[in-house]
């Protein structure tokens, strides 16, 4: 594992200055697997036991129910029916495209959020210091908490109707919980409100990077605030929004404590998102072996995300130094 | 997690000064203190080995040397003897239910815990259980050879399921040789051994010991329902007096009535909600035939997909009308609060809703002595009328095949659920458990904890009750109509696509599970529907 | 931006319109948590913004002193779970911080491990529940079901990914002169990793951390399904307060949810200045 890297480490390095060279030694090479095993060891932890008991079970129809020890599940082998079974079901498809759905509108929405107070935020201003913390509050309220606040908040007769009924002048009396496209609303709303806070967070120190002096000469020589962000902003902070909005799709594509709390993934399946289908069909319909089946699936189209993401990132990236 | 607090007459002379709330009040606990009486209540009756002392009428729960609660004791104390018997037993219990077992009812009675503790000198450990994360646990612990409990409990329904995973333990040869006396026709378990069979067995064996009765119970408001100026209005309107309903058209009528929204008045709150909505469908089913309507036929055929099951489904979400806006997202926690808020005219829910809003203790509540109790409304055939309700949930404790010691647990459990122990322990408020023997329905703590009135009807309920499904496969089973019945209250599909689809699902989940065991199992269970009539008229 | 006064008004405006929303649902919680039960919930168009008579009595049936007004008594008071979500949550963020920090510094300098950076992305993008069941499996087997230690380990492992991904930007983009300067110094190789650029990255290391902390004070999955009794931490604690007295425990609730946003918020104002710079860090020397 280190060899190849570190063989790779030490021709880069000795091309390189005098003093990387230095780096490149054995000795150094030694420290540098110290330094990432103990970060070795835990992902082999976490990693080989679960996906080897998860690759043989789902081959199996195993279930608790059959009162075998999950080590006797190839008794009820099944071959490749549960990985069928997954391509016909339609509460899968349904719980994935609700959980694509709510990454699609969601992210925009906070990136664009994120960045337009970000943008605010770029330059001195008194209370700049208050204002930035208050902002950063609901990233600090645990998810629990908040799902039970906004059930409260959007009871029919709850303070969201109020406020509505308030601002609108006649009177706002809508279920939201009740009726499935409103609670997906509010489920994303919920989201929104808790993370934006975080995009924020990242895409200023982004924006703070960008050198005054070269704002401040683009507007000496008349370029438009538009003109401005595109050609100096946008480029430095290119990378970090990247970084930004695959942060939060990475997180909520896993969307589980807040809205579990809040409607169960409910009316019926209207909020159901992968994470809830996976909770319910393991803790009520326990079918362990298509769980498994289900969990490698996700797996292996998510290492292939994964990875061709990564890869556009390193092509990017060695375009933008190129 | 939460129970009843204790009122002791400390709290009530340091509550003196807060008014005459408390002074016409009598507190339950309180209540049942006769001083002077109370002491010579504190040794054991003659004759007798064992059972609360310290309360007058103690004796009515002590038990001699012959009877289920004394053999149970006896034989664990032979056991210790021979040094087989652990230090404790570990029970899991939803924590709701634990102020049962562990607040002494009423002064001066030692707790359920100590007394057991005291006896035999076997310790109780109770595990709690967030609501709603028993089976989950409870299947954990199976699957993982956890061994964190040595007795479950969980609700009867899920009983073919747990047997099925073969981590409970088959009761039977323990049960022949200590005799519980389940089906005592006195004081045993209602409709006797076909109870029994109902409520702790699972295809001939018994699995588990019933501890709770969830007879799905109707409420109304007595203050709206006798009002004279709603009583006037309502017969100008529907052209009836207004009284208690006994068909399902006469109740959708009085809700429409009495639903005021704009006033925090909803006409009816039975649950709509995922979960436990389909209680209230079930209802309305089961009374579409005489003497009931089955879930499945007995050859195992569903039969809900026909004229019946659409048209209950369709009154099922016409009903929306009258409930709150939000019924769809309210579970029981909701319920109760807005009842105790007074927000409701009528409910039906566990048997226990008086024992905690009609409560002098319970402060927070604004309908103390303004509830009444009903039986559940019907349907008329010929010259007929049939009313049913539903038994859902009702704990059972099973015990576990990884306990070191199984015997012992269940003799905890014959001395827990016998009707004795039982009848004391489900008279305190400090907890879930509800009344479901004989014994219980004619016990006087009990009459005072959940009032006279309440007491009665759910006596004549439990003769109407019909039991959910409880054989394997029964979560997915109801988990299928349930997300079909939310679906179509929610306008996404009609009620006859609903009840196609849970069909659909229904013989998908029977064949996975076996058919052949699942025949068996709902022959069990529709032998065990009433087939009690009401007069029409 | 342009300063003029028009934009000034416009910058408070939109803030403070971003303010009032984001505060919503705090004023809301901080209202909850000092309300009577008659208020949590409104009954037709009788609802209460404020608390009209404000109580401590949420905060005090949390730590176990039942008050008249809620009329149950809790079996387990709110003390030992704040004490679980912190041990776990302090001990997971050290160990994904420790193993991270020295994983993306051996990666950033030494080219080891490269396999890591795509792991780690995988370990982040699956949801924890669809390896539940072998997680428990392994968990008991191991004796870690129900303790602090057990929910530390994987919160360590989950929010690995993160500390790591921070901390390896920074490195990459950090100049490497002064390391090589102290290297020719003499300095050994690990010496001037903790002596030299561990200091350099204080402002990094504390906005990592900060997040990783957030993230493992926030689970609510995870502790379900690890624990029973002794260790429950706030957020499993919190979905069982409910009685057949009252439903939901809304105040009691909000109660605990205020306290338990305290941690983090006191760790974010601790750290602010580095909160700025610390992330501005890797985005200057691009």
């Amino acid at each position: 594992m280190t060899d190849a890297s570190g063989a790779t480490a030490m021709s880069k390095s000795i091309s390189d200055t005098k003093g990387r060279q230095r780096l490149a030694s054995a000795d150094q090479r030694r420290l540098g697997f110290y330094l990432t095993l103990p970060t070795q060891i835990l992902v082999l932890f976490i990693a080989v036991f679960p996906l080897l008991m998860q690759l043989y079970i789902s081959m199996t129809d195993w279930t608790p129910l059959s009162g075998l020890n999950w080590t006797r599940a190839y008794e009820l082998w099944a071959g490749f029916a549960n990985y069928r079974d997954l391509f016909d079901d339609d509460r899968f498809f349904g719980a994935l495209w609700r959980t694509f759905l709510i990454i699609i509108i969601a992210v925009p929405i906070e990136f664009l959020l994120g960045l337009a107070i970000a943008m605010l935020f770029m330059e001195e201003f008194p209370a700049k210091k208050v204002f930035y913390s208050a902002l950063l509050v609901p990233m600090m309220i645990v998810p629990a908490v908040a799902g039970y606040m906004f059930f409260l908040l959007f009871q029919s007769d709850g303070p969201i109707n109020q406020l509505l009924s308030l601002f609108t002048g006649s009177k706002v009396a809508i279920s939201w919980l009740s009726d499935p496209d409103l609670a997906l609303a509010v489920v994303i709303m919920a989201d929104i409100w808790q993370w934006t806070p975080l995009m924020f967070l990242i895409l200023l120190a982004g924006l703070l990077g960008v050198p005054n002096d070269q704002l401040k000469a683009a507007t000496l020589l008349g370029a438009s605030p538009w003109q401005r962000f595109v050609t100096i902003v946008l480029p430095k902070i290119k990378t970090i929004m990247i970084i930004a909005v695959a942060i939060r799709t990475i997180e909520l594509f896993k969307i589980f404590d807040t809205l579990y709390i809040m409607t169960a993934g409910g009316p019926g399946v209207a909020t159901e998102t992968i994470s809830v289908f996976i909770y319910k069909i393991t803790t009520l319909e326990l079918v362990w072996g298509y769980v498994a089946a289900l969990a490698l699936l996700i797996l292996v189209t998510l290492s292939i995300v994964a990875a061709l993401g990564m890869y556009l990132l390193q092509r990017n990236k060695s375009r933008a130094s190129a | 997690m939460t129970a009843f607090k204790k009122h002791t007459r400390r709290d009530a002379l340091k509550l003196g000064g807060k008014g005459a709330l408390l002074c016409t009040s009598a507190m339950i606990g309180t209540q049942f203190i006769r001083p002077g009486r109370a002491l010579a209540a504190d040794a054991l009756a003659e004759g007798m080995i064992g059972g609360p002392t310290g309360f007058a009428g103690a004796e009515a729960y002590q038990y001699g040397p012959d009877s289920p609660e004394g053999r149970a004791v006896e034989a664990v104390k032979e056991l210790a003897g021979k040094g087989q018997a652990p230090s404790s037993i570990r029970l899991a219990l939803s924590e709701g239910s634990i102020g049962q077992l562990t607040k002494p009812f009423p002064d001066g009675a030692p707790s359920v815990k100590d007394l057991w503790e005291k006896e035999t000198g076997v310790k109780l450990d109770i595990i709690g259980i967030p609501e709603g994360q028993g089976f989950t646990k409870t299947i954990q612990d199976i699957s993982t050879g956890g061994g964190n409990y040595d007795i479950y409990s969980l609700d009867y329904n899920r009983l073919g399921d747990l047997a099925e995973t073969g981590g409970i333990v088959n009761l039977d040869e323990y049960v022949a040789k200590h005799r519980p006396e389940w089906d005592d026709p006195e004081t045993g378990y209602v409709g006797g051994s076909q109870g029994v069979s109902l409520l702790n067995e699972y295809r001939g064996s018994v699995y588990g010991v019933s501890l709770d009765g969830d007879f799905q119970t109707w409420v109304y408001r007595t203050d709206l329902f006798e009002d004279s100026a709603e009583k006037a209005a309502f017969r100008d309107q529907y052209g009836y007096e207004l009284q208690t309903p006994r068909t399902w058209k006469e109740l959708d009528e009085i809700a429409r009535f009495f639903h005021r929204p704009e006033e925090g008045l909803f006409g009816c709150t039975d649950l709509r909600n995922q979960g436990w909505g389909y209680t209230n469908w079930y209802q309305r089913y089961v009374s579409t035939g005489k003497p009931n309507r089955h879930l499945f036929g007995n050859d195992g055929q569903p039969l809900i997909n026909s004229e019946e099951g659409v048209l209950a489904t369709r009154e099922y979400v016409d009903s929306l009308d009258y409930h709150s806006p939000d019924a769809i997202s309210w579970g029981w926690p909701e319920q109760y609060g807005n009842m105790a808020a007074g927000g409701a005219a009528m409910t039906c829910a566990f048997s226990n809703l008086p024992k905690f809003l009609d409560n002098p203790g319970n402060e927070g509540s604004k309908i103390t002595g303004k509830l009444g109790s009903m039986l559940p409304p019907g349907r008329v055939h010929d010259d007929d009328l049939v009313r049913r309700s539903v038994l859902w949930f009702s704990l059972t404790a099973s015990v576990s095949t990884q306990a070191t010691h199984p015997e012992v647990a269940y003799l905890f459990l014959q001395w827990l659920g016998s009707s004795k122990i039982y009848s004391w322990m489900t008279a305190n408020p400090s907890g879930y458990f509800d009344p479901f023997q004989l014994a219980n329905f004619s016990d006087p703590l009990v009459a005072k904890t959940y009032h006279d009135y309440h007491v009665e009807v759910i006596k004549e309920t439990v003769r109407r009750i019909v039991p959910t499904i409880n054989y394997p496969g029964a979560t997915a089973l109801h988990n299928a109509l349930d997300e079909n019945l939310v679906a179509a209250l929610t306008g996404s599909i009609t009620p006859e696509m609903a009840m196609a689809n849970t069909e659909k699902q229904w013989n998908r989940i029977v064949r996975r599970t076996g058919e052949e065991k699942i025949v068996e199992a709902v022959r069990a269970n529709n032998a065990a529907w009433p087939t009690v009539l009401d007069p029409a008229v | 931006m342009q300063r003029t006064f028009p934009f000034e008004i416009f910058r408070y405006g939109m803030i403070l319109l971003a303010l009032f929303i984001a505060m919503i649902p705090v004023a809301w919680m901080i209202s909850m948590a000092f309300k009577p039960i008659p208020e949590w919930s409104a009954l037709g168009d009788d609802l209460t913004w404020w608390p009209r008579q404000p109580t401590l009595d949420n905060f005090r049936f949390i730590f176990g002193q039942s008050t008249n007004d809620l009329i149950v008594e809790l079996e387990k008071t709110a003390g030992r779970p704040i004490l679980a979500s912190l041990l776990a949550s302090v001990i997971g963020t050290l160990i994904a911080m420790v193993a991270g920090t020295s994983a993306a510094y051996g990666l950033s300098r030494f080219n080891s491990g490269k396999n890591l950076p795509l792991a780690l992305i995988q370990l982040r993008l699956f949801p924890p529940l669809a390896v539940m069941i072998p997680v428990m499996i392994m968990w008991t087997f191991l004796n870690l079901i129900d303790t602090w230690w057990g929910l530390a380990l994987i919160y360590g492992i989950v929010t690995l990914p993160f500390s790591f991904w921070l901390m390896k930007t920074y490195f990459d983009e950090m100049p490497r002169e002064i390391e090589e300067a102290a290297l020719v110094e003499g300095c050994t190789r690990f010496r001037v990793f903790t002596r030299i650029t561990l200091p350099m990255m204080a402002g990094p290391l504390a906005s990592s951390a900060l997040l990783v902390f957030i993230l493992n004070w926030s689970d609510y999955l995870i502790a379900l399904m690890l624990t029973t009794r002794e260790w429950q931490t706030i957020p499993v604690y919190m979905a069982s307060l409910s009685s057949s007295m009252t439903g939901q425990l809304y105040g009691a609730k909000a109660a605990l949810g205020l306290i338990a946003a305290v941690p983090p918020v006191i760790l974010g104002i601790a750290i602010q200045r580095h909160l700025v710079r610390g992330l501005t860090f890797g985005a200057l020397k691009q």
